[in-house]
């Protein structure tokens, strides 16, 4: 029985083996340095204005890989200094899952929706020029979530995601022909890139302004956690119910 | 030193031990050179010293004799045995004094790291680091080892995934482990002072980031020392960075 036990085992390494042996085919999109680096993350945030020609992308996955990450990070800590509390889950799977799903699937989309729509782009360049874009969203981010004005935040909502949303529709822009094409593309792409951008800020932001307001008023009530997803409305009538039984004891 | 003498002449004349060395030399079977060079003067022996007459009377009274060749070699077997065993600490793989060069490398990031110090891969201390910042998270009144251990294992397989796509020549597991554990000692610094006082606030999060940025720093410069990507050691700083980033979050809040 052993030599069996000894012929599967060494079969099932051997297959994972060169599962793993694949990762190899993304060896070069890794091959990059930090200048390298640095000036694409200063370029995703400028528009360029010749879209007569195709617009060179850069197939490197170590910038939006990283981005990611930052942007994950930069999540935790925003829900970490909001005392954020999450049922059915993690904190780190959260943020995981949103910016991961988000920089994954809607690479995906747009490159299914660039094959409909005949433009020239691969799924690689597709995944680098959306994971640059991520950039004004790490920024405005960073910012709003510990400079708390809702004014401050539209306002980098508009000019930083708005930067880089325009860097992306015109590298798209230049490459695809036809004018409907380019309406549906970069519609569809800027509007999901600023829905995102505004989806975290409110979705992980709710919290923080609870806290700030309890923290002002002079008559502090007392310190309510607000769960993430619980809405609205069954919060307030989970309240009401507790107070009319507390009363009527 | 005479017994000795005696104990070679007697050696050289029997035949018993000419072919016991010549068993000798085939085991041994590598240095051939070197079993001939030992048969050539043996051979020769034998024709000089012994005449026919005396051999096998000699050959039947040393082996009745108890301080004999074979006695002999069992008392020196049993000695050698004792005396060749390693000592624990060396036969664990444990060795003092690298642990220490490893740790004052990581206490001092501006230092050049030596690249043949991650030659072996050493998890004692990544393990102590671990367990020293559970346990100070403990004091402060968290309870997170699991976290610490999670946090640990997906950030190896993380980093060993991407050096391998960045570096030429690949890494091991058992490397990024050690490289990551040992860098984790400032870490410590930074969850022994959370006891103390609170982290969160201006002056705590200055400190976390001083602490995150001495972290990878170290880890960076190791890992570009012994993989040798020179000029890409911040590309390297920034994913430590991050790894060492959540540990902060876990002593902070």
């Amino acid at each position: 029985l052993s030599p069996q036990m000894w012929q599967v085992g060494k079969r099932q390494a051997s297959r994972a083996f060169s599962l793993y042996a694949n990762i190899d085919i993304l060896r070069p999109y890794f091959d990059v340095e930090p200048v390298q680096v640095r000036a694409r993350l200063l370029e995703s945030m400028i528009p360029v204005k010749m879209i007569n020609f195709p617009q060179k992308i850069a197939g490197e996955l170590y910038g939006p890989l990283m981005l990611v990450f930052t942007l994950v990070a930069i999540l935790l800590h925003g829900m970490k200094t909001s005392d954020t509390i999450i049922r059915e889950g993690t904190l780190m799977g959260t943020a995981i899952g949103t910016c991961f799903g988000y920089w994954l699937g809607v690479s995906s989309f747009m490159y299914f929706l660039a094959y409909l729509c005949n433009a020239q782009i691969t799924m690689v360049q597709m995944l680098s020029l959306l994971g640059y874009g991520l950039f004004g969203h790490c920024i405005t981010l960073f910012v709003t979530y510990n400079i708390h004005f809702h004014s401050l935040f539209y306002v980098f909502w508009l000019v930083v995601g708005g930067l880089s949303t325009l860097r992306m529709v015109a590298v798209l822009v230049s490459r695809t022909v036809g004018h409907t094409q380019r309406l549906i593309l970069c519609g569809t792409l800027a509007a999901l890139h600023m829905l995102f951008l505004l989806y975290l800020h409110f979705a992980y932001h709710k919290v923080v302004e609870g806290i700030l307001d309890t923290l002002e008023g002079p008559n502090m009530p007392p310190f309510q956690r607000v769960a993430r997803d619980i809405p609205v409305v069954s919060n307030a009538v989970l309240n009401t119910t507790a107070k009319t039984i507390a009363l009527t004891l | 030193m005479s017994n000795f003498e005696q104990f070679h002449f007697d050696f050289y004349q029997s035949n018993y031990t000419i072919e016991d060395q010549e068993e000798v030399c085939n085991s041994y079977g590598s240095d051939k050179n070197l079993c001939e060079s030992r048969k050539s003067p043996t051979e020769k022996h034998p024709a000089a010293f012994v005449p026919s007459d005396v051999l096998p009377q000699s050959y039947t009274g040393r082996i009745l004799q108890p301080a004999c060749s074979p006695d002999a070699a069992a008392q020196l077997g049993y000695v050698d045995g004792f005396d060749e065993e390693t000592p624990l600490l060396e036969e664990l793989g444990i060795n003092f004094e690298h642990i220490w060069q490893k740790t004052l490398t990581v206490l001092n990031p501006m230092k050049p790291a030596d690249a043949s110090i991650m030659d072996e891969t050493d998890l004692t201390g990544p393990m102590v680091f671990c367990l020293a910042i559970g346990a100070t998270l403990l004091m402060a009144g968290k309870v997170h080892f699991g976290y610490v251990y999670g946090i640990s294992a997906m950030g190896c397989l993380a980093m060993h995934a991407l050096l391998n796509l960045m570096s030429a020549s690949g890494v091991s597991h058992g490397c990024v482990a050690s490289v990551l554990g040992y860098c984790l000692l400032p870490m410590v610094i930074l969850s022994s002072s959370a006891v103390v006082f609170s982290l969160q606030g201006i002056p705590g999060t200055v400190f976390s980031l001083f602490i995150v940025g001495w972290c990878s720093l170290s880890a960076s410069k190791i890992f570009t020392s012994a993989l040798a990507m020179e000029g890409q050691q911040l590309l390297i700083a920034y994913p430590c960075a991050l790894l060492y980033g959540l540990f902060a979050l876990l002593a902070v809040f």
